[in-house]
């Protein structure tokens, strides 16, 4: 165990211990003026005693004190090489059958490393990255043991700890976003005049995504009507240049495709080209949603694709929201290797128990102060 | 004590208590002609007695700034006060002795008072004395007033810290002038004592100096100078024919008026 400070510049703060040390010798100095009408037969000396005294000595005791603990503070304490060699356990959230050696830490391997003794957490669970943040934390030398179901949720990187970790795998099944890409369940279309065959062209599109005999979410209106306050995609079939509204909704995670003729200075790539290879939409990603913008005019002599079994499929692949990379793997094949970094490990902050202690010598200091004193008259 | 009046006078004329022969002069009365020393000398003399008359007291109070000092013992009595409780006991002896008394207090709203007798002059008194407050220096320049109106053999008591030795010239010329002079000095225990612990400013409040020092390293050196002042002005007073009584704060206010008319004046 090694005590430091992280901020040492901070004990320059003890310079204001000389503040309550020259309130205390000020009050002392200090002579009281008195009528003396025989100052005839008083003979001056030069000066009264001078001798460093202090007033209150139990009070000033305390303020320098506090103010050394503030400073103290200041300086943020830290102990260091505070070694519990207590082995620990981390289960994945999914594993079954975690047993917890008695005399181990047994935590789940989630945000903040709850307790086993709490519920598993939810919530989507980065394996890899948590595992380095243990790793990084506990003291070297503690012992790591990580209980895994078959298959977990990780990046493709092999793990490289800074020590050597048991890999236990066991039964279970870690939870997971499966990878979908469901077709929007509806659709907002708006056109300005003009526009209506295609918007046509799209509506109908978007008709044969839904399961026969269900009436059709498609909100199809003139450009001049509200949108409604939904997640659906939006078409956005007006020749001009799209209002910030629309850029908004698309920060907040919405998905918009405009006309050929809408302009924006979005640079796009493409995202559907025809047979030669030239795009018909081009998209990119705007905050949180996406955009696309069709590059030509829909109607079959424009856009022969219009005609094809697939174009229903691709429009809805293409306002779907893209699925997710895959990132499931085999628990035996990402066992990390010790070869990793080794990290200092934090040291353990002292402020919050000095805290409490200059909160406790602050109140004594109060009731010392404000408490009735016993003066002695000069 | 039965007051300050019953005294023997000064006055001379018919009596009892024999004083003196002297010549007859035109205008005496028959009656008081000794007939047998004429018998025996063949001049007229005519027989005087001393007659016990009222006698006119004066009482001096000092105002100056100094007599508003007191002690930190007990705040508000100051100098002042005691001389007030003094004078108003000089007045209840003058009252009892069938005496007129005045008073008189220097200063630039002086105030002189002409001798009366009567519970209505120590009332005028105690009215006079209420309003009055210690400030300035003791005023010498009204001192011509002072001879006017003090006439020969009357009772003069000053009350004062005597500090001031303008008020010590003053008490000398009159009892040269042989007026009857007496004082009371009025000391604040301090004075005595110099009980002060720790550092103080101390401030003449006439003259405004100062002298800082640290009250038990001054003690012994002002207690011995001050004790040897006051006997050098109690024999300054003596030779002088003044009587001198000392009056402490944190003592008996009856005390000095003992001491100066107790015994003597009976």
């Amino acid at each position: 165990m090694t005590p430091l400070l992280l901020f040492p510049a901070a004990l320059g703060a003890v310079v204001t211990l000389a503040l309550p040390l020259a309130i205390h010798l000020s009050r002392r100095s200090e002579l009281r003026r008195i009528d003396f009408a025989a100052l005839r037969w008083l003979s001056a000396r030069p000066r009264p005693r001078t001798r460093l005294r202090f007033d209150e000595r139990l009070l000033l005791a305390v303020r320098l004190l506090l103010l050394a603990l503030i400073a103290l503070w200041l300086a943020r304490p830290a102990v260091e090489g505070a070694t519990d060699e207590t082995p620990w356990v981390a289960v994945v959230p999914g594993a079954s059958n975690a047993v917890v050696p008695p005399g181990a830490h047994g935590v789940w391997l989630a945000p903040g490393f709850p307790s086993l003794d709490r519920p598993a957490p939810g919530g989507p669970i980065a394996v890899s990255s948590l595992l380095r943040q243990l790793d990084a934390e506990l003291p070297r030398g503690v012992r790591l043991t990580v209980v895994v179901p078959p298959e977990i949720t990780a990046d493709a990187e092999r793990l490289h700890l800074s020590r050597a970790v048991v890999w236990r795998i066991v039964g279970g099944f870690m939870s997971s976003r499966r990878p979908t890409a469901a077709p929007p369940n509806g659709l907002i279309i708006r056109y300005a005049g003009g526009r209506e065959d295609a918007a046509r062209y799209v509506r109908l599109a978007a008709a044969a995504w839904q399961a026969p005999g269900h009436a059709p979410d498609i909100d199809i209106a003139p450009a001049s009507q509200p949108l409604p306050q939904t997640n659906w995609p939006l078409v956005w079939l007006v020749p001009e240049s799209v209002p910030a509204a629309l850029l908004d909704r698309v920060q907040h995670g919405d998905t918009i495709l405009l006309d050929v003729a809408a302009t924006t200075d979005i640079a796009m790539d493409t995202a559907w080209a025809d047979a030669v290879g030239k795009p018909l939409v081009m998209s990119a990603a705007l905050g949180r949603g996406r955009i696309l913008r069709l590059q030509r005019r829909l109607g079959s002599r424009a856009m022969p694709e219009l005609l094809e079994p697939d174009f229903a499929a691709r429009l809805a692949s293409l306002l779907a929201q893209p699925s997710p990379a895959p990132s499931r793997v085999a628990a035996r094949n990402v066992a990390p290797t010790a070869d990793g970094p080794a990290y200092t490990p934090p040291a353990q902050d002292l402020r919050p128990w000095l805290a409490l202690l200059i909160a406790a010598v602050f109140f004594v200091e109060r009731l010392l102060a404000s408490g009735r004193r016993v003066r002695a008259t000069a | 004590m039965s007051g300050i009046g019953a005294h023997a006078s000064r006055n001379r004329g018919a009596g009892l208590e024999f004083a003196q022969y002297r010549a007859y002069e035109p205008g005496d009365e028959v009656r008081q002609v000794d007939w047998k020393l004429y018998a025996r000398s063949e001049r007229l003399f005519v027989r005087e007695a001393e007659r016990e008359s009222p006698l006119t007291l004066w009482i001096v109070v000092d105002a100056s700034a100094s007599m508003a000092q007191g002690d930190a013992a007990r705040p508000g009595w100051s100098r002042l006060e005691a001389s007030k409780l003094l004078a108003v006991g000089l007045a209840e002896l003058a009252l009892a002795g069938a005496d007129r008394f005045g008073w008189i207090v220097p200063g630039e709203r002086g105030i002189v008072a002409a001798p009366a007798d009567g519970r209505r002059q120590r009332d005028r008194l105690r009215l006079d004395f209420a309003a009055v407050v210690a400030t300035g220096t003791f005023a010498v320049t009204d001192l011509g007033l002072l001879y006017e109106r003090i006439g020969t053999h009357d009772l003069v008591v000053v009350l004062s810290d005597l500090f001031d030795d303008a008020v010590v010239a003053m008490m000398l010329r009159l009892a040269a002038a042989r007026r009857d002079v007496s004082a009371i000095q009025i000391l604040t225990a301090e004075e005595r004592d110099f009980a002060f612990a720790g550092g103080h400013h101390f401030v003449d409040p006439e003259t405004g100096s100062e002298v800082v020092g640290d009250g038990p390293a001054m003690r012994a050196e002002f207690v011995r100078d001050f004790e040897a002042a006051r006997k050098a002005l109690s024999a300054r007073l003596a030779a002088g024919g003044v009587r001198l009584a000392t009056h402490f704060l944190d003592e008996a206010a009856d005390a000095p008026l003992r001491a100066l008319f107790g015994s003597t004046l009976r």
